[in-house]
């Protein structure tokens, strides 16, 4: 049998993930039947899709409708049911009960969650469903971000997956990177862990501080904390409370840099839930920009707030400016002051951390390379070693007292000059972003 | 033509990039690209004994002059290097590879390096359509005027129509080409852009009209970006051949080429091709300067084509140009799908301008270099199957200044 994917029912399609996802799969030609809770709740995503991507064709493809009315019928009909509701396994799993019931027995159907177990909502379910469910997690916003990906539960067939790691690349242009079901999978895992360390370490030194040490400039197209505002705190609580329920210390080296903190906790029970809500670490009145001062939850102009300035940051964005990655990244590894080691530690940390998740989240390095790199904009770990040089990369953890990954120190040992990062069409200095 | 002048090898940046969100000076544009040309054919920085720089508008984009001198600052081993730079608005990349073509044949030097460098993302998109103005004559047919371009060459689609009828859905045709061909080039714009036939063909206010037939769907994009690529003598080219164990036959050389140049203004040219089958002759002139310099009988000579379509109306323009239709039947190789990847006669496989991106100086490199890699069977998902001849069509203003390479084995 040939697969073909020519009808797609869309499970969530006024949420941004869901109208986003949406116009993937008009965009590849795909007849999308949008459903939500009311069938005028699944024309609001039809108009957001249209104008996130500027084009009211999107709606010559799409047909609309509600749960209660439409989804038993057109499920029956889909070649995929893509979910995309809120990330709650209890919602996820009354869905899958209905789907299970009326889809077509060789139908897939995927999720689009961040990090819910791909097994454990599948488990309930016929043999059939089990086999045809899989993760397909696009990154928001799913029309820019290409990194996408795509996760196998125990009992999922391979061959599915094989088949949509081409068809994604090849209808939607999308970068895949077939992950393990691990909390997170691989992108978040890394990235949160990344960015509630910041979160933690802002207790003490303040959000300002900490966006301006971690700031772009260290291999990102976004400061951590302004990150999380992005992403929402709710969403970041959802994500970190997800590995800490479902990880051991004893598996994790860096566990206890997934404890959100207390102060966040607090805040996001009154309200602060980052952009969305109007206020988060950051927050703008007008066009003065206000930082949050976590002791007192109060906000004071980011300009009122005296941040270091040291000059090896200074340095290094001068020289990312004039493309001189490499220099400009040797610097950060051996400048020396307090604010040096907390980058170090941090920027260590990440690298470290990620070739630690090899054989746990992906099956190599260049998986958890691709999917930081496209996902989430950041510098693959790969691309730092490079950069930085294999030398500088091991005296800088074994100085921050991060603990150095087998393969870096075994490459060393070997003296050797092959790249950890070889996608030559992939432009490593855009991640060097000179802010 | 005199000494054969071969192809090495280049280097293009991601078109998608935007330089100005990355703080970057332009510099670091040409750093990556030099550096990627020269690790990508395995030339080293010391043989390299003479550069160009094709290059627009940096003094007003990016407040830049001077740039022959940024190759010392790509690697320090150019120190002493000869450089140059030229300047031919949209064509004046295609120029930069004449320059540094005629030195080799002249036998002045055995390698150079050419890049072709833009930054526009500097502007906001009107102050950026003011500058390109002054690839017309700005006092007469840009000063004041928003988006002065797309103006001029809604103009080339109106005297089509004037002239033999030319029906909007053709131009859409030829967009939505281009932007499927970009969907497989790992380096274009527009790559992941929601476009397509029916978007190319609304006429609502997310495809509004910008200049006469031009509607945004018919425009190539603001880029920022740099293509660099590596010519040698045959000498340096036979050397290189054996070092790296390929055959010499198989390494590209610049086969022929064409160059043109016509009055600056558009009503000009116009008025000067009243009595004329082809709109703009020097452009046709060009093209068969170059397939005449490659003994190549006509196009069917060729396996395809890497034209500036800065607006649909020049690829339209190119298509009965080169001879593919005749002249004002361009429509017909759109409707029976000659043009298309698959089709008889691939026109541009990388998305050309408007889906692979325009950094205006950048271009004529690009098509080289995409034309190199057509030839070499090394582009990859728009590789066109079998192509052994590739011609490149570069255009600087209104049709004003055009350039034709013919890029083979």
């Amino acid at each position: 049998m040939t697969r073909e994917i020519k009808k797609v029912v869309l499970l969530g399609a006024n949420g941004t993930m869901g109208f986003g996802s949406g116009t993937l799969f008009t965009g590849a030609d795909c007849e999308v039947h949008f459903l939500a809770r009311t069938k005028a709740k699944a024309e609001e995503g039809l108009i957001a899709a249209k104008k996130l991507v500027r084009s009211n064709t999107v709606g010559n493809k799409v047909t609309l409708g509600s749960y209660d009315k439409d989804l038993e019928k057109s499920v029956a009909n889909a070649d995929l049911i893509f979910e995309a509701v809120a990330e709650d396994f209890q919602i996820k799993s009354e869905f899958y009960e209905k789907i299970d019931q009326c889809r077509r027995p060789d139908s897939i159907v995927a999720t689009v969650s961040s990090g819910l177990s791909i097994t454990k909502l599948a488990e309930p379910r016929s043999k059939s469903f089990q086999k045809h469910f899989l993760g397909l997690h696009y990154f928001n916003p799913p029309h820019v971000i290409t990194g996408t990906e795509i996760i196998l539960g125990k009992e999922t067939d391979p061959t599915l997956i094989d088949f949509l790691i081409d068809w994604c690349a090849k209808n939607q242009q999308r970068v895949m990177v077939k992950t393990f079901d691990r909390p997170g999978f691989a992108g978040n895992r890394v990235g949160f862990k990344v960015l509630n360390e910041v979160a933690q370490l802002a207790e003490k030194y303040g959000p300002a501080y900490m966006d301006a040490i971690i700031g772009p400039y260290t291999g990102r197209a976004m400061a951590p904390l302004a990150t999380i505002d992005l992403v929402g705190w709710d969403v970041h609580r959802a994500i970190v409370d997800n590995v800490i329920d479902n990880v051991t210390s004893e598996s994790d080296e860096a566990f206890a840099t997934y404890h959100m903190p207390e102060y966040m906790r607090d805040l996001l029970e009154d309200g602060t839930l980052g952009n969305k809500s109007g206020k988060g670490f950051f927050k703008r009145v007008e066009k003065e920009k206000f930082v949050l001062d976590i002791a007192t939850g109060d906000y004071v102009p980011v300009s009122s707030v005296s941040v270091p300035k040291p000059a090896f940051i200074k340095e290094m964005k001068f020289l990312h400016n004039v493309g001189k990655y490499k220099e400009a990244m040797k610097i950060f590894a051996e400048a020396e002051g307090p604010e040096a080691l907390i980058a170090q530690k941090v920027i260590g940390g990440y690298i470290s951390y990620s070739f630690h998740r090899v054989g746990e989240v992906t099956e190599d390095i260049t998986a958890i390379d691709m999917i930081m790199g496209m996902g989430f904009n950041w510098a693959p770990p790969s691309v730092l070693v490079d950069t930085i040089g294999l030398k500088e990369t091991v005296a800088m953890m074994e100085k921050a007292k991060v603990l150095v990954p087998l393969a870096l120190s075994k490459a060393l040992s070997k003296n050797s000059k092959k790249p950890f990062f070889n996608h030559p069409q992939v432009n490593i200095g855009k991640f060097f972003v000179a802010k | 033509m005199g000494q054969k002048v071969y192809v090495l090898g280049g280097y293009q940046t991601d078109f998608g990039r935007n330089w100005s969100k990355e703080n970057k000076h332009i510099v670091a544009m040409f750093r990556e690209a030099v550096n990627g040309a020269l690790q990508s054919t395995k030339v080293e920085a010391k043989d390299i004994e003479v550069a160009h720089v094709g290059n627009f508008a940096a003094e007003l984009y990016a407040m830049q002059g001077h740039l022959g001198a940024f190759f010392l600052e790509a690697d320090p081993a150019f120190a002493g290097l000869p450089t140059y730079r030229h300047e031919a608005a949209c064509a004046s990349g295609s120029i930069s590879i004449l320059a540094a073509s005629a030195e080799i044949e002249a036998e002045r030097y055995e390698v150079a390096c050419v890049l072709g460098v833009e930054q526009m993302k500097t502007v906001p998109s009107k102050i950026g359509g003011d500058y390109l103005g002054t690839a017309a004559w700005y006092d007469l047919e840009a000063k004041g005027i928003e988006f002065p371009f797309p103006k001029l060459f809604g103009k080339l689609g109106d005297e089509y129509d004037k002239r033999y009828g030319l029906k909007s859905e053709h131009l859409a045709g030829i967009s939505a080409i281009n932007y499927a061909n970009a969907k497989l080039n790992p380096n274009a714009q527009t790559r992941t852009w929601y476009m397509n036939l029916s978007q190319a063909n609304s006429k609502d206010d997310t495809n509004s009209v910008i200049g006469g037939m031009i509607r945004l769907s018919d425009c190539s994009q603001v880029t920022d970006g740099a293509a660099a690529i590596i010519l040698a003598s045959e000498k340096y080219a036979t050397k290189y051949a054996k070092k790296h164990g390929l055959n010499l036959k198989d390494i590209p050389y610049i086969k022929g080429w064409g160059h043109h140049t016509s009055f600056i203004r558009f009503e000009d040219k116009v008025a000067e091709s009243k009595d004329n089958p082809y709109i703009l002759p020097h452009v046709r002139q060009t093209a068969l300067d170059a397939m005449k310099r490659a003994k190549i009988a006509d196009v069917s000579g060729l396996d395809g084509l890497e034209t500036h379509d800065c607006f649909t109306t020049s690829e339209y323009m190119a298509i009965d140009h080169f001879g593919l239709t005749k002249p004002g039947e361009s429509w017909k190789a759109v409707e029976n799908g000659t043009i298309a990847l698959d089709g008889k006669f691939p026109i541009n496989p990388s998305g050309g301008l408007i889906g692979a991106g325009h950094p205006v100086g950048a271009t004529g490199v690009r098509q080289a270099l995409d034309a190199y890699k057509q030839v070499t069977g090394t582009a990859e998902d728009y590789q066109v199957k079998g192509a052994k001849n590739f011609a490149t069509l570069n255009i600087g203003g209104s049709g004003t200044t055009s350039v034709s390479l013919i890029i083979g084995r």
